[in-house]
């Protein structure tokens, strides 16, 4: 995994010298950026294979940057932010971020995080079904594909891996833990958090009532089952 | 002038003006007497309606005389020898009364009208002269003041209800007293005394009585009394309005102002943070001595701990500042438990945890990330001051319209002295301050989350043996979204 190049955003430059010491001894390459606007230009010239990004910035904030960022790439994107509050994680995930690390982090933690977006699912699964289709859902995995009653939708990576996850375990309560090393990585297990925003979007995609939701069911206490209907 | 002299005047007149007719049509121009009759009659129909009743009477008495005397026979003399001479006087008289009090009730229609423009100009002038006040006090004092200035009256006052307050137009003039004032507001009857010229009215908008005011000297219609009334009323209460406004919205700003420069603070507290902790957890993954791990272990420990101690310090900072603002939304108590559980896992891997939590409970209307903080740090507080391996319990019930949710322990217990006192901030126990890392605003930050869900928390321990810490939440009423 050494070897990849990491766009590094942040207005201090105390942290982006520290960033680059570390990252570049961890054997990365690295570029900075000190705005969303330098960020952009960086993310064209550079080609990151991973951006780390902080939110709290002057002119163009991150947020901003990281949809702009989105809008065209599949690059993950690590925020890095002094706030830690569930809105705010909501927000920069809801702008297409993969994770989210809330600052002062331990190198190790964040070096990790790294590795884990770096290794992104394959984009065919090796195993689990290739397809599910009912009356209103149809999804084939193999092609990425998902319709809602017939019209296409567009699922982020996550959003896909999450669900193709769900469905391969047939029905089956899935545990949280279980889901998000699937999804995210070995070191996940205690962003239940994550899960919640992503299974919210997931429903507000694929369910015709998102607040009563009939494939993507919640298991209290356990995690969360796709529901083949006919089965219980 | 003074009016009697006017008025003697006046009469004076009256009788010279018919004796002058008299004199031209007996001296000068010889003519018939139905001439002079009418004459006359003009005469005294012009005095009634300019003058009144008592001239034109006067005048009339005066032209009869005049009359029979010089032009009917028999001439010379006050004998009325003919019937139709009675006819002319009971013409005149008649005359007389008639124009004069058609003229006279004109009359007073027009000066009523008159008065009423006046009163209509003057509440006008009250009006635009309270928009101009501001405050609910300066309003009152102001209104005060204009209402005996524009209505020309000696003393006024108002008592404010709301304000226990009186505001008069003079300290030396108590006609008025206090009691008499807070009586009507209290009552809501108005008193009229037009003997002693007095009046106070009940000042009250859509039948809410918010005060009273009194006059002296005071000679307005009771029309125009209620719209003075009205008037105050729609003055006070529209400064009240309008200060309350004003004071929303600076608390409004002081409160952005506050949760900006925490924000501000947060940020620049934590930036030279990151740089330490990264460069100091980067060097500890590489190989060191002993020595240079253990140097390097301290100051992680140290970025970390000063870490905690800015996020605590901010967040009750915030608390304190009011910006805790809950997101509420109806949550299983379960889900909560389960995930404070799942944070704390590493801290509780050698306890064991006795859950003991009704699977019919109903949602509690909370912030699920404030509640889980709330749990996260009593789950902290349990492990610390209990002896390792020691097990814990949490348990949850419905009970008045609320959700008890308790965390208990087997530790050394809180002594009764102390128990009061564990949730002020920087408050640590006596027996432990020195063995447990902490900063002593954990629970005084739980303490003011459950309070910002309108829930109460508390502690009962029996030294010892243990503490129990419990919380009550307020219970969603509705159906439970997935």
């Amino acid at each position: 995994m050494s070897g990849a190049k990491i766009l590094v955003v942040d207005d201090e430059p105390q942290i982006r010298r520290m960033m680059r010491a570390t990252l570049t001894g961890s054997g990365h390459q690295v570029d900075e950026a000190r705005t969303g606007e330098e960020a952009l230009e960086k993310f064209r010239a550079f080609l990151p294979d991973l951006v780390l990004l902080d939110l709290n910035m002057p002119g163009m904030g991150g947020l901003e940057a990281c949809r702009a960022m989105r809008s065209g790439s599949d690059v993950p994107i690590i925020i890095l932010t002094v706030r830690n509050a569930e809105k705010e994680k909501v927000e920069a995930l809801d702008a297409g971020a993969d994770d989210y690390v809330c600052k002062p982090f331990g190198m190790q933690e964040l070096l990790a995080r790294i590795r884990a977006a770096l290794r992104r699912a394959p984009s065919s699964p090796e195993s689990g079904p290739p397809g599910f289709v009912s009356e209103d859902l149809e999804i084939d995995f193999a092609d990425r594909r998902v319709r809602v009653n017939g019209n296409p939708v567009r699922l982020t990576p996550k959003e896909f891996e999450l669900l193709r996850h769900l469905v391969s375990r047939g029905g089956k309560p899935v545990p949280h833990r279980e889901l998000l090393q699937a999804v995210w990585g070995p070191d996940y297990g205690d962003e239940t958090d994550y899960l919640r925003v992503f299974i919210n979007h997931l429903r507000k995609k694929i369910e015709a009532d998102p607040a009563h939701p009939k494939y993507v069911l919640t298991e209290p206490w356990v995690g969360y089952r796709f529901a083949i209907p006919g089965e219980q | 002038m003074s009016a009697p002299l006017r008025w003697i005047i006046r009469l004076l007149a009256s009788v010279a003006l018919i004796g002058a007719i008299v004199f031209v049509y007996f001296r000068l121009v010889p003519v018939n007497s139905t001439t002079v009759a009418l004459t006359l009659l003009l005469a005294i129909l012009a005095i009634a309606a300019k003058w009144g009743l008592t001239e034109s009477i006067v005048a009339s008495i005066a032209a009869v005389l005049g009359f029979n005397y010089f032009f009917l026979p028999p001439v010379g003399t006050f004998t009325i020898a003919d019937p139709q001479n009675w006819v002319a006087l009971l013409a005149f008289l008649v005359t007389a009364i008639t124009a004069s009090q058609l003229s006279v009730r004109a009359r007073g229609r027009a000066a009523e009208a008159i008065a009423r423009r006046q009163e209509v100009e003057r509440l006008y002038a009250l009006g635009q002269a309270m928009l101009l006040s501001g405050s609910v006090r300066n309003t009152a004092r102001d209104a005060v003041n204009s209402i005996i200035r524009t209505f020309e009256i000696p003393a006024a006052a108002f008592f404010s209800k709301a304000e226990n307050e009186f505001f008069r137009s003079d300290p030396q003039t108590l006609a008025i007293s206090d009691e008499l004032l807070r009586g009507i507001a209290d009552r809501g009857e108005p008193l009229l005394d037009r003997e002693h010229q007095m009046a106070v009215l009940p000042i009250g908008l859509g039948g809410q009585v918010i005060g009273s005011l009194g006059f002296v000297g005071c000679t307005l219609s009771t029309a125009a009394l209620n719209a003075l009334a009205y008037l105050v009323a729609i003055g006070i209460e529209r400064a009240r309005s309008l200060e309350q406004a004003n004071r929303t919205e600076a608390a409004r700003q002081s409160e952005i102002l506050k949760a900006t420069l925490l924000d501000a603070l947060a940020h620049d507290l934590k930036t030279p943070l990151t740089s330490i902790k990264g460069a100091v957890t980067h060097l500890l993954a590489q190989q060191h001595d002993p020595g240079e791990n253990e140097l390097l272990t301290i100051a992680n420990e140290e970025a970390d701990r000063l870490n905690r101690m800015v996020v605590e310090v901010l967040e009750m900072a915030r608390i304190e500042a009011a910006k805790l603002h809950p997101d509420r939304a109806p949550h299983a108590i379960d889900d909560i438990i389960a995930a404070a559980l799942r944070i704390q896992e590493e801290a509780l891997k050698d306890r064991r945890v006795e859950l003991r939590v009704p699977a019919s409970l109903p949602a509690a209307n909370v912030d699920f990330e404030f509640i889980q903080q709330v749990l996260k740090q009593l789950l902290d507080n349990a492990v610390k001051y209990s002896p390792p391996g020691s097990p814990l319990e949490i348990s949850a019930e419905a009970a008045n319209e609320k959700i008890v949710i308790s965390v208990a322990d087997r530790g050394a217990g809180i002594p009764e002295e102390e128990q009061s006192r564990v949730f002020d901030k920087f408050y640590r126990g006596r027996a432990s301050r020195d063995e447990v890392v902490g900063t002593g605003l954990g629970l005084s930050i739980a303490k003011g989350i459950i309070e910002a869900h309108g829930g109460k928390i508390w502690v009962s321990s029996e030294p010892g043996k243990g503490s129990v810490f419990s919380f009550a939440l307020p219970i969603f009423k509705g159906e439970l979204v997935q």
